[in-house]
């Protein structure tokens, strides 16, 4: 049998789905590009260190949470507390350093609110089963009002001015790099070894790609769900800490702003599927490289507000079609051949 | 090729002369020829990737031929879309049903033909009409998602003829249905060929076809290999045109000494398993190195029983019966608990929940191993993923394009040899096999059947859950057969026959 049948099997098939192997993230990187020589050719104020690092600088935070997010997308979840998690998180570790704590010990103060509530969403989600869409919808609200009431004396929570050794996260640089985006890079390293080096990070995508598969495959399914909302809250807690040392505060209204929105963007565009299992860090990267040097070209040209917003909204509406384009899902083109 | 046939069984409604279909440069279909005549039922046969669906898509409209003609009645066609097809009078029932589940049945038959007002009354009363005059069994104003597959393309098919179907092409129809289902359906499709419709369908199961057709034809990749009547072939016929060779139906089952029960060490014992309406009062003892098939009726409570066994789902917690492996009771809440126990359950449905589609046949098969006690690590090394999973794939004989190919690029069955591979990579004691062969090519069927013998061979106790009794009867070496959720007979392999199973299941 082992040698007659080596034919039938492997010919005509796999070749029939053969398509050009483009990712999404190769392509978003490559518009990248094309707008920044575009911007550099015909915006003067583009191409200059100053602008370029005050562009990362910008996005680093962006792209911190875009990480955190990606996290939870990629097995298959989504975290819109996220932001209330930063903003309550940090939020009480300033105030903790306000009461005289040292900044080690209310960061991983604030740290351990986040992971305490990632792992009150993976709960709720993993065993008591509730959509993480309406599970950190509901949470959100709760993180912030329960915030807000308990946790926190203001609006906006000040950094103390002692605390300089802290700021340095926010306002300080490295061989000329801003410290945000040193932070960036540590988180986008870690990430990446977590979710393709290491075995937890394979189950991420194994959950992401098929729940029921990785649960029959013997994968602990919902002990790793937390596990995931508990990394993602965790990386949101320091994104907050980030923002709070280098504006030296921190203000709840960030909560009912669209930064949420904001992060969702940066993470589809870059081909982190919310379909699940698809995409990581790079794409996140390449997705707020993108937005960044969109944002940053904008602001040069003294665009206002309402103006990007329909650019923001364009592009994401032209990634998802692209997305369509590459990973067809639908019925039709799902079953070809069989 | 078609002048084998004599031209008065019909005249010819459609014919496909030269249709070709491209995928992004590969051939899915070429220069096949294909005729559909009034008032016969067509066969249409051939490995997964054959051809049949897209041939069948491309008839019903769904997709278009790169080039070649088709014609209905003679005159050229060219189909843009689903509608126009069924204007033309050729109508495609998939195998997954295109009905509206939250739609009542009338509501779905006029599916598709709505004014701008429907009154609900005179609908149900032409759509009663309609089923009755297909002998139905069905109330038109219950809602679709109340109903059973079998019914489900009862309405299908009523559909079908409600829309004036002149052919009906039916995609695996007979893949989900009970044999008592199967017969009734059967009963349909000659009937509607005596009122002349032309009937096309695809099956994976040559009896059927060999049963029922009066014509079939063999696909074999994208390729037209012969249309014939059906009185003039043979099942070996059929799988020599299909494979391109010949294969033989070995029986791997032992066929002497294997009552030796009382030397071989007993392994699981399942004591009056119950689980809702699905599963009473299941027993069942399963040895070390033995094969035991359970056959029955879909809905018996054998995948439930494997699956409770497995941890994949939960059996009554008062009441519920008890489960020893080796003597001791064991209760699993999950499947990861049970597969550190040594116990694995292959699942029926590998798209559902079998296999990871983003990743490669390596890293598939390597996750297995990752979600054992024994195989994790925190850290994935690729040159250890490729030396484990890669002798798991050589052991299976999984053929993959490359090393490094995604999963969905493989062919049915050696994305089913990747499934087993991944639960037999954990090393399991006890091996829980659901439809094992479903849904895979012919030449793969043989190579699965001989995995599982050797599973038994190396002293692993091996079960196999199938609705196929021909494949039950040549791995099994003990036949348990289940109904309404107990096991009701049990035969050595010996003693058991087709006819003696299915008057277990039945009766």
């Amino acid at each position: 049998m082992t040698d007659t049948t080596a034919t039938p099997d492997t010919t005509g098939k796999g070749g029939g789905r053969r398509r050009l192997v483009i990712s999404q993230e190769q392509i978003v990187l490559i518009v990248t590009a094309l707008l920044a020589i575009g911007f550099a050719l015909t915006l003067s104020g583009f191409a200059t260190i100053g602008n370029l690092l005050a562009l990362t600088r910008s996005v680093a935070i962006l792209g911190i949470l875009g990480i955190a997010m990606s996290v939870v997308v990629i097995g298959r979840g989504l975290d819109l507390s996220l932001v209330a998690t930063m903003a309550v998180s940090s939020a009480f570790a300033l105030q903790l350093m306000q009461h005289g704590w040292g900044w080690p010990g209310a960061a991983a103060a604030g740290m351990g609110v986040a992971i305490a509530i990632g792992l009150i969403n993976g709960f709720i989600i993993a065993f008591v089963e509730v959509p993480a869409l309406f599970t950190t919808l509901a949470t959100g609200f709760l993180i912030f009002g329960l915030g807000r009431t308990f946790l926190l004396d203001g609006v906006i929570t000040y950094l103390p001015p002692q605390a300089e050794t802290f700021a340095w996260i926010g306002q300080g640089q490295l061989l000329g790099i801003p410290a945000p985006v040193i932070v960036l890079a540590i988180v986008a390293l870690f990430v990446q070894v977590l979710l393709s080096r290491m075995t937890v990070g394979r189950f991420v995508y194994a959950h992401g790609d098929n729940v029921d598969a990785a649960r029959l495959t013997g994968i602990a399914v919902r002990p790793l769900t937390m596990l995931e909302y508990a990394i993602c809250a965790a990386i949101g807690c320091l994104a907050g800490l980030v923002m709070a040392a280098s504006t030296a505060s921190i203000n709840m209204q960030i909560v009912n702003s669209t930064l949420i929105f904001d992060v969702i963007l940066v993470v589809v565009l870059g081909g982190v599927s919310l379909v699940g299992g698809r995409g990581g860090v790079l794409s996140v990267l390449a997705g707020t490289a993108l937005i960044g040097t969109l944002l940053n070209g904008m602001t040069i040209m003294d665009l206002d507000n309402n103006i990007q917003n329909i650019v923001k909204g364009a592009v994401l509406l032209a990634a998802i079609i692209v997305d369509n384009r590459l990973h067809p899902q639908d019925e039709e083109t799902a079953r070809q051949g069989d | 090729m078609n002048a084998t046939n004599p031209p008065e069984s019909g005249t010819v409604i459609l014919r496909v002369e030269n249709g070709s279909k491209m995928y992004a440069g590969v051939h899915a279909l070429q220069d096949v020829g294909f005729d559909v005549r009034a008032g016969e039922i067509h066969a249409l046969v051939g490995e997964n990737g054959a051809g049949k669906s897209t041939l069948c898509k491309s008839i019903a409209g769904a997709i278009r031929l790169s080039s070649g003609r088709m014609s209905v009645d003679g005159q050229s066609v060219n189909f843009q879309r689903p509608g126009d097809a069924l204007r033309a009078g050729v109508c495609m029932v998939y195998q997954e049903t295109s009905l509206v589940p939250s739609m009542t049945v009338a509501q779905n038959l006029e599916l598709g033909r709505e004014r701008l007002i429907t009154r609900l009354r005179p609908l149900n009363i032409k759509a009663q009409q309609q089923l009755q005059s297909l002998n139905f069994h069905v109330d038109p104003t219950v809602l679709v998602a109340t109903l059973g597959t079998a019914q489900r393309q009862m309405v299908e098919i009523a559909r079908a003829a409600y829309h004036d179907a002149r052919i009906i092409i039916f995609d695996e129809p007979t893949a989900s249905l009970t044999p008592e289902e199967k017969v009734h359906f059967f009963y349909l499709l000659r009937d509607l060929r005596a009122k002349g419709l032309g009937i096309v369908f695809i099956s994976h199961a040559l009896e059927e076809a060999l049963e029922l057709a009066d014509r079939i034809t063999v696909l074999r990749d994208g390729r037209h290999v012969v249309t014939q009547d059906a009185s003039t072939l043979t099942r070996e016929d059929l799988v020599r045109h299909m494979v391109g060779r010949d294969v033989q139906a070995t029986h791997y089952g032992r066929r002497a000494g294997s009552d030796a029960k009382g030397k071989r060490e007993k392994v699981l014992t399942v004591e009056n398993l119950t689980m809702g309406n699905i599963v009473k009062n299941m027993s069942f003892t399963l040895y070390a190195g033995e094969v035991v098939g359970i056959a029955g009726l879909i809905g018996s409570g054998r995948t439930e029983s494997a699956k409770i066994v497995s941890g994949a789902l939960k059996r009554n917690l008062i009441g519920g019966g008890s489960v020893y492996l080796r003597g001791r009771p064991v209760r699993y809440d999950v499947p990861k608990q049970a597969i550190d126990d040594g116990i694995v359950y292959i699942t029926e449905d590998r798209k559902l929940n079998g296999f990871f589609e983003t990743m490669t046949v390596e890293e598939n098969i390597h996750l297995g191993s990752l979600a054992t006690k024994k195989g994790f690590r925190w850290f994935v090394s690729g040159r250890q993923r490729r030396e484990l999973a890669g002798a798991l794939a050589a052991r299976l004989k999984v053929r993959a394009v490359s090393a490094g190919a995604k999963i969905i690029e493989l062919s049915g069955g050696n994305q089913q040899k990747v499934v087993v591979a991944k639960s037999l990579i954990q090393e399991p004691a006890v091996v829980f096999f659901d439809e094992p062969t479903r849904g895979v090519d012919v030449g793969a069927i043989p190579e699965i059947h001989q995995a599982i013998r050797q599973l038994a061979d190396e002293g692993k106790a091996v079960v196999v859950i199938s609705s196929y009794l021909p494949e039950v009867l040549a791995v099994s070496d003990r036949i348990l057969v289940a109904r309404q959720g107990r096991i009701v007979e049990e035969f050595s392999a010996a003693d058991a026959s087709e006819d003696r199973i299915m008057f277990a299941a039945i009766h």
